[in-house]
C-alpha cells in the first residue's frame, strides 16, 4: 500500500480500471456491464436520477456493495478488487479509496470531539501515537481550510457552523492520504454556498493530483469540476464523454432530458420537461392587474430565545403570481413561512390574507379564512395521516374531514385532483408510501388544491427530488398556476429553482430580507454584497 | 408473525371466541347439573376432566366458565381502556395546569399496586361481575392513559397535524380522525397483552370471592373451591388453573407478536 506517499502527478496508469461490472440483487440486477478508467489529478462524474445504480457502483469501489459483483476487470489503485476479502478492503477503504459522506449532522459522533472523529481512522492502521495522530489532524484541517483549526479538533459537531461541519467530512475522508475520493451527492442537501464550498474543496483535491469520482443527479452541480462525465440509467452509462462534449453536444435523449431538467436560465412557464404537455407560455394566464393582494406581511418578527429567526420581514404577493424566498439553512425562512400559515405566533407584525387579517390570530376566527391558503413541504409524507389511502387523504380534504370513505359522494372530486396533478386515477387505492417521491409531492399539492385555495405556501417543495423529477413537478406547479392563478410564496435554498419560478423575489439571511426585487434585476443586477455572493456560488450550466 | 404462527393465532382465537358464545356446542352438560353419587370422580373415560364435591362434572363448568372469565377479561380491558383514551387524550390537550393535574393523580393511581386498587373498589361497592370489571378496569387505566398521553404528545406536535390545521381542521376533528387512531395503533399489542392480565385479576377477584358469586362457574371461584379439597382431588383446581394460564398464556404470545410488528413498545 503506498499510503504514506503523495500521490504523483505524472502517475500515467489510471487508478481505477473498471470493466463490465455488473452488480446484482438476487434477480434485480442494480448495475450493468459498466466500464469506466479513472485516473490521477482527473474527476468523472456519474449522473443519473436515484436507482439508475450510480451510488451502487461507487459502493462497489469499497467493497460495499452488499450485492454479487462481477466484472471483467476491477481494478483499484492496483489491487484486483474481485480476489481482495474483507479484511484486505478494510486496508484499502479510507487508504486508497475514500468517501465523502453526504450529511454532516449525522455522519459525525455529535458526543465526540471532532479531532478524535478525524484522528479514529488513523488508528485503525496505525502504529502512531496520541500526538502524531493529533498533529495529523491538525495539518489536515488546515489543508481544508478549517478556521482555527486547534480550537475546532477540540470541539463536538455540534458546535460547528453547517461549513465547518462539512470540512471536518471532507478532513475525515482525507485522513488516510486516499488516492481516489469519491463524493455520493456530497452537495445534494447544501444550500448553494456549502455546495460551492465542497466543490472548491474537490476542485483542491484534483490539483493535488487525486482522483475524484462524483455522483450526483444535477449535471449543473458537476458541469464545472468533472473532466468526464458518464450518465447512468436504469444500471447502464447511457452517454459517457467529456464533460465540455456532453453537456454542449449530447447524443442520448436521456441526457437531453436531464439538461433541460435545470430550471436556471430558463424562463417562467417554459417546460422543463418533455413529458409536460402545457403549451407555449408567452401569453400567462397569469393576472399580475388584479388590484388586492393575495398575502400580504407587514414587520413580521420572532425570536427564540436571544436568538432574533425572522427580523422586520415585509413583503406583499399580488394575486397569481409568485414570491420566491431564498436563503441559506438558517435564514428564517422557515419560520417565516410558519408564521404566515399561523402555525407560529409573530412576536410583531401581521400577515393579510386577501385583504383580512390572518395572523397573529384566533385559530377558531381564522378557520373559515383558512380555506384559502395551502401548505406544500418538503417531505409531503409526513404531513399525511399514515392509516389513509391516497384517495382516503383526497376525500378528507375535499369532505373537511367528514369522510374518509373512498366510495362515498367525492370520487368524482377525487378523481379530478388526481388528473389536475396528473397522476393516475388509479393510485387512489394505494398507501403514499408506496408512490414514488414525485408522485407523493403530486398528491401533497392534490390535497392542497381541494379546497380552491388562493395562496400556496410552498416551503422547499422540491428540494428532496431528482432533478429530472424536480422538472416534471416544478412544469406542475406552472400549469396549475396558469390556470387558477393560485399566487405562489415559494421557499428555496436553490437559486436556479428560485430564478425559474419566481416573479419577484426576496432574498433573506440572518432573519432579514436584504433584497427584494423582480426576478430579472436581482438574478441580473443584485445590489446587496449578499445577494452577489450568493449568485457567484451558484452552479451554472448556460 | 410467521404465517403458521398466524393460523394458530387465529385458531386459538376463534376456539375461545366459540367456548364463551356457545359452551353447550364443546360440552353439552349442565354446568349446575348436581350428582352426589359421582363427586370426586377422578379423571376418566366417563368425565375426562373428573368432578367435584357436588359430582358436577369439571369440564363442562371450565368450558362454561369461560364465558364469564373472558368478558370480565375483555370488558375491564374496554373500561379501562376507554377512560384511558378519555383522560389520556385531555391531559395531552389541555393547557399545562390541566395537564399537571390529571398526571398527578395518575401518577398516584398508578403507585397503589392494581390488584389493592381493585380490592379497594370492591369494598366500596361490594362483591360481583359488575363491580369486578368497573374494578379491575379502573386499575389498569393510569398504565394505558400515561402512554396514550404520551403518544398524542408526540402526534400532536408532527407534520401531519400541523397540515390538518393548515387545511383548517378544528381540535375535535383533529382528535378523532388522526390523534387517537394513530396513537391507539401502537397500543393494541399492549392491550392484546392486557386482556391476559385482566383475565388473571377477574379469576384472582373471584378466587377471593370478590367476584363472580358460586355456583356459577367461573375459574377464580372454582380454583378456590378445589383449595379445601387439593389433597384428595387435585384436578379441581388443575384444570381451571390449565385454563387460566393458556388463555393468558396465549394472549401474551399474540400481544408480543403484534408489538414485534408494531416495533414502537
Amino acid at each position: 500500500m503506498s499510503t504514506e506517499s503523495h500521490p504523483s502527478r505524472q502517475e500515467p496508469a489510471p487508478l481505477l480500471t473498471v470493466s463490465n461490472l455488473s452488480v446484482s440483487f438476487g434477480a434485480d440486477v442494480a448495475v450493468q456491464d459498466v466500464s469506466f478508467t479513472l485516473s490521477a489529478g482527473r474527476a468523472l462524474a456519474l449522473v443519473g436520477e436515484s436507482g439508475s445504480g450510480k451510488s451502487v457502483t461507487a459502493r462497489s469501489l469499497l467493497g460495499l456493495s452488499g450485492g454479487t459483483v462481477t466484472a471483467k476487470t476491477l481494478r483499484i489503485c492496483g489491487h484486483d478488487g474481485l480476489a481482495l476479502r474483507d479484511r484486505e478492503w478494510q486496508g484499502i477503504r479510507g487508504n486508497a479509496v475514500s468517501m465523502i459522506l453526504q450529511d454532516a449532522l449525522t455522519a459525525l459522533d455529535p458526543l465526540r470531539p471532532v479531532g478524535r472523529e478525524i484522528g479514529d481512522a488513523l488508528k485503525v492502521h496505525g502504529s502512531n501515537s496520541r500526538a502524531e495522530r493529533h498533529a495529523r489532524v491538525i495539518e489536515i484541517l488546515q489543508r481544508v481550510h478549517m478556521p482555527d483549526p486547534e480550537l475546532r479538533a477540540r470541539q463536538r459537531s455540534t458546535e460547528l457552523s453547517g461549513g465547518m461541519r462539512q470540512r471536518a467530512l471532507i478532513a475525515q475522508a482525507l485522513i488516510g492520504n486516499p488516492q481516489v475520493v469519491i463524493a455520493d451527492e456530497a452537495t445534494t442537501a447544501l444550500d448553494s454556498k456549502l455546495a460551492a464550498l465542497v466543490l472548491e474543496q474537490l476542485r483542491e483535491l484534483k490539483e493535488q493530483g487525486r482522483a475524484v469520482l462524483m455522483i450526483s443527479h444535477d449535471l449543473a452541480q458537476v458541469a464545472h469540476l468533472a473532466d468526464e462525465i458518464a450518465v447512468m440509467r436504469r444500471g447502464k452509462i447511457v452517454e459517457h464523454g467529456t464533460a465540455a462534449r456532453v453537456l454542449e453536444d449530447p447524443q442520448h435523449e436521456y441526457t437531453r432530458t436531464l439538461l433541460r431538467a435545470v430550471p436556471s436560465g430558463i424562463p417562467r412557464f417554459v417546460p422543463l420537461s418533455a413529458s409536460s404537455a402545457h403549451a407555449a407560455p408567452a401569453a400567462a394566464a397569469v393576472n399580475a392587474e388584479d388590484p388586492t393582494l393575495a398575502l400580504r406581511a407587514h414587520n413580521l418578527g420572532k425570536s427564540f430565545g436571544s436568538h432574533q429567526a425572522v427580523d422586520s420581514v415585509s413583503f406583499e404577493l399580488p394575486r397569481g403570481t409568485t414570491l420566491g424566498i431564498v436563503g441559506e439553512s438558517g435564514s428564517g425562512k422557515t419560520t417565516t413561512a410558519r408564521i404566515v400559515l399561523g402555525l407560529q405566533k409573530p412576536d410583531s407584525g401581521q400577515v393579510q390574507l386577501l385583504g383580512r387579517d390572518f395572523a397573529p390570530g384566533k385559530e377558531s376566527e381564522r378557520r373559515e379564512l383558512r380555506r384559502a391558503m395551502g401548505a406544500i413541504y418538503q417531505n409531503p409524507l409526513g404531513s399525511f395521516d399514515p392509516r389513509y389511502t391516497a384517495g382516503q387523504l383526497l376525500t378528507d380534504a375535499l369532505s373537511e374531514g367528514k369522510s374518509k370513505r373512498a366510495d362515498g359522494g367525492y370520487r368524482d372530486g377525487v378523481e379530478q385532483l388526481l388528473e389536475q396533478v396528473e397522476l393516475d386515477p388509479a393510485l387512489a387505492s394505494r398507501n403514499p408510501r408506496e408512490l414514488s417521491g414525485g408522485q407523493r409531492q403530486r398528491l401533497a399539492i392534490a390535497r392542497a388544491l381541494a379546497p380552491k385555495p388562493a395562496v400556496l405556501v410552498l416551503d422547499e417543495p422540491v428540494s428532496a427530488l431528482d432533478v429530472s423529477i424536480q422538472a416534471t413537478v416544478l412544469d406542475l406547479l406552472d400549469r396549475i398556476q396558469q390556470e387558477t392563478g393560485t399566487s405562489y410564496l415559494f421557499i428555496s435554498h436553490d437559486l436556479s429553482v428560485i430564478e425559474h419560478m419566481s416573479d419577484r423575489v426576496a432574498v433573506m439571511t440572518r432573519g432579514r430580507i436584504v433584497e427584494q426585487a423582480d426576478t430579472a434585476q436581482i438574478f441580473g443586477d443584485p445590489q446587496h454584497e449578499y445577494t452577489k455572493s450568493l449568485l457567484s456560488a451558484m452552479p451554472r450550466l448556460r | 408473525m410467521s404465517r403458521l404462527s398466524k393460523i394458530l393465532a387465529w385458531l386459538f382465537i376463534a376456539f375461545w371466541a366459540l367456548t364463551a358464545l356457545a359452551p353447550q356446542l364443546i360440552a353439552p352438560g349442565d354446568p349446575l347439573a348436581i350428582n352426589p353419587a359421582q363427586a370426586f370422580q377422578a379423571p376418566g373415560s366417563e368425565h375426562v376432566f373428573g368432578t367435584d364435591e357436588s359430582g358436577r362434572d369439571i369440564y363442562t363448568r371450565v368450558i362454561h366458565g369461560a364465558g364469564d372469565s373472558l368478558f370480565i377479561g375483555l370488558a375491564a380491558t374496554a373500561v379501562g381502556m376507554g377512560l384511558a383514551i378519555v383522560l389520556g387524550t385531555l391531559a395531552a390537550m389541555a393547557p399545562r395546569w390541566l395537564d399537571g393535574i390529571i398526571l398527578r393523580v395518575l401518577e398516584a393511581l398508578y403507585s397503589i399496586p392494581s390488584l389493592l386498587l381493585a380490592l379497594l373498589i370492591i369494598a366500596f361497592t361490594g362483591p360481583g361481575v359488575g363491580p369486578a370489571i368497573i374494578a379491575v378496569g379502573l386499575s389498569t387505566a393510569p398504565g394505558y392513559a400515561r402512554l396514550v398521553r404520551s403518544q398524542i404528545r408526540t402526534l400532536k406536535n408532527s407534520e401531519m397535524l400541523e397540515a390538518a390545521t393548515v387545511l383548517g381542521r378544528g381540535t375535535w376533528l383533529k382528535i378523532r380522525n388522526h390523534l387517537v387512531p394513530n396513537a391507539l395503533k401502537p397500543l393494541l399489542a399492549l392491550v392484546t397483552l392486557g386482556i391476559g392480565q385482566a383475565v388473571i385479576w377477574a379469576a384472582a377477584l373471584s378466587f377471593l370471592g370478590l367476584g363472580t358469586p358460586p355456583p356459577a362457574p367461573e375459574w377464580g371461584a372454582m380454583l378456590s373451591a378445589g383449595r379445601t379439597y387439593l389433597h384428595l382431588a387435585w384436578w379441581m383446581s388443575l384444570f381451571p388453573g390449565l385454563a387460566i394460564v393458556v388463555v393468558a398464556a396465549g394472549a401474551t404470545l399474540i400481544g408480543r407478536a403484534l408489538g414485534g410488528k408494531a416495533r414502537t413498545i
